[in-house]
């Protein structure tokens, strides 16, 4: 369907509003605005007048805020009721936290420690097979915020991110200062495992992990055999160990 | 799309990029560039680290929000579209040579490729010689819908007759516009322009 032009289209020389938020609300909504407008066949003076109470929906002004937090943006608040009432649309009362809850996958194999203090949580398909296995700190990476955080402030030594990202399109700029990744989607061939490679990093991919939280002391088994395209066509279960070795302080 | 607009998607697509390299995929002269990314820090539009450039989330919805319009005509485009989905049956053939030349079989097992088997190498890299003869009619077809794009067909040629002169970092390195780097690029900038989301 051709893109509708609105009458804002002509305000060639407005500037751009000075609030990101502000700017990200007033787009989106122009999108969704705009959608309404061409499925209706009005004319715009119609649309106005007689449609755009009907065909423009809360629903779609609640896919606004859905952008908008999907994006990992939380708002500010004035008063503490706000984050009372919907503590996952605004910023925490009690500054930048992550929520901490790690992901959990039924089909994660796990066990108690064994004789070394290893207590397996989970399993994934190695890259490419590794010299050594590698330990390091766990930290949970899925939001843009944390990535950003990270780029400004420097990924910490020895860190394992774990991440759902299979595209890298939320971790490429800061993949190469990691110790390991493993990743609950994708399969070896994925962009991701593309980069981990290419940085010498072992990783993980279609990861079923769970029961690790942030901060744990966990142990990739990066020397076990890389998966390979024909284990993914026949159907072979081929993996690679995680292990918590030691918990974070809690 | 506007300078600052063709600016931060160049930003967008880069990830995280000094200001010439967002400048050259933007098509705009480096001084205006640095004005605008200057402008969109300044604003909490971006932010930069160690010399280099990132959107932030909000100033990457508004951006994503403006797509639908800016590229209704290259959308509705059949040759186009055809192009776009020319190009994504061949991604899955990169990523396979990617892997290939990133790994080796070593006794039934995938280590890393350390370079030394010469042959194993040549014949990677003239798989990619092979699917780039594939991907140049989608490339041309590209560039007809928008010109701007044959940006990533000369980047790619480049990257890839360097590749078979032998400097082979230009198969698949990060650090620089590798093959794989710039069509990574650009399967990103295609998803933007075609509102699709990247699987994986």
């Amino acid at each position: 369907m051709p893109s509708p032009k609105l009458p804002i289209d002509s305000a060639r020389h407005a500037k751009p509003p000075v609030s990101p938020l502000v700017e990200a609300t007033v787009d989106l909504v122009r999108e969704a605005v705009r959608q309404r407008f061409a499925e209706s066949g009005m004319t715009w003076d119609e649309f106005v007048f007689a449609g755009s109470d009907r065909l423009v929906t809360t629903e779609d002004m609640r896919a606004v805020e859905a952008r908008i937090l999907a994006s990992g943006h939380r708002f500010d608040w004035s008063a503490g009721i706000s984050v009372a009432e919907r503590p996952e649309v605004y910023k925490s009362a009690g500054g930048v936290a992550d929520d901490g809850a790690g992901f959990a996958h039924p089909d994660a194999p796990t066990g108690e420690a064994d004789a070394q203090g290893r207590a397996l949580r989970g399993a994934g398909d190695n890259v490419v097979r590794h010299k050594q296995d590698v330990s390091g700190t766990a930290l949970y990476i899925r939001s843009n915020d944390r990535v950003l955080d990270l780029l400004s402030n420097g990924v910490p030594p020895g860190t394992i991110a774990i991440i759902d990202d299979s595209g890298g399109t939320l971790t490429a700029p800061i993949i190469d200062q990691f110790t390991g990744v493993i990743c609950a989607g994708g399969t070896v061939r994925s962009h991701l495992g593309i980069l981990t490679r290419e940085y010498n990093i072992p990783c993980l991919m279609n990861a079923k992990v769970t029961g690790i939280r942030e901060g744990d002391r966990v142990l990739i088994e990066a020397t076990a055999d890389a998966k390979t395209t024909e284990d993914y066509q026949q159907g072979v279960e081929r993996t690679a160990k995680v292990w918590v070795l030691a918990e974070a302080a809690a | 799309m506007n300078r600052r607009d063709r600016v931060l998607h160049a930003a967008a697509i880069k990830r995280h990029a000094p200001p010439a390299a967002i400048a050259a995929l933007a098509g705009v002269p480096l001084a205006e560039a640095q004005a605008e990314l200057d402008a969109a820090v300044a604003t909490g539009r971006a932010i930069e680290a160690r010399g280099a450039y990132a959107l932030t989330p909000l100033a990457g919805v508004a951006l994503q929000a403006r797509y639908a319009h800016q590229f209704a005509d290259l959308r509705d485009d059949a040759g186009f579209r055809g192009a776009y989905d020319g190009f994504e049956r061949i991604n899955t053939t990169l990523k396979q040579i990617v892997t290939d030349w990133q790994t080796l079989d070593v006794g039934g097992k995938k280590v890393a490729n350390d370079h030394s088997d010469k042959a194993h190498d040549e014949g990677v890299i003239d798989r990619l010689g092979g699917l780039h003869e594939q991907a140049e009619p989608i490339l041309a077809k590209l560039a007809q819908g928008l010109p701007r794009l044959k940006y990533y067909g000369d980047k790619l040629l480049s990257a890839l007759e360097s590749a078979e002169d032998g400097d082979h970092d230009w198969v698949s390195d990060i650090r620089r516009d590798s093959y794989h780097t710039v069509w990574f690029e650009l399967h990103e900038e295609l998803l933007r322009i075609m509102g699709r989301e990247r699987e994986e």
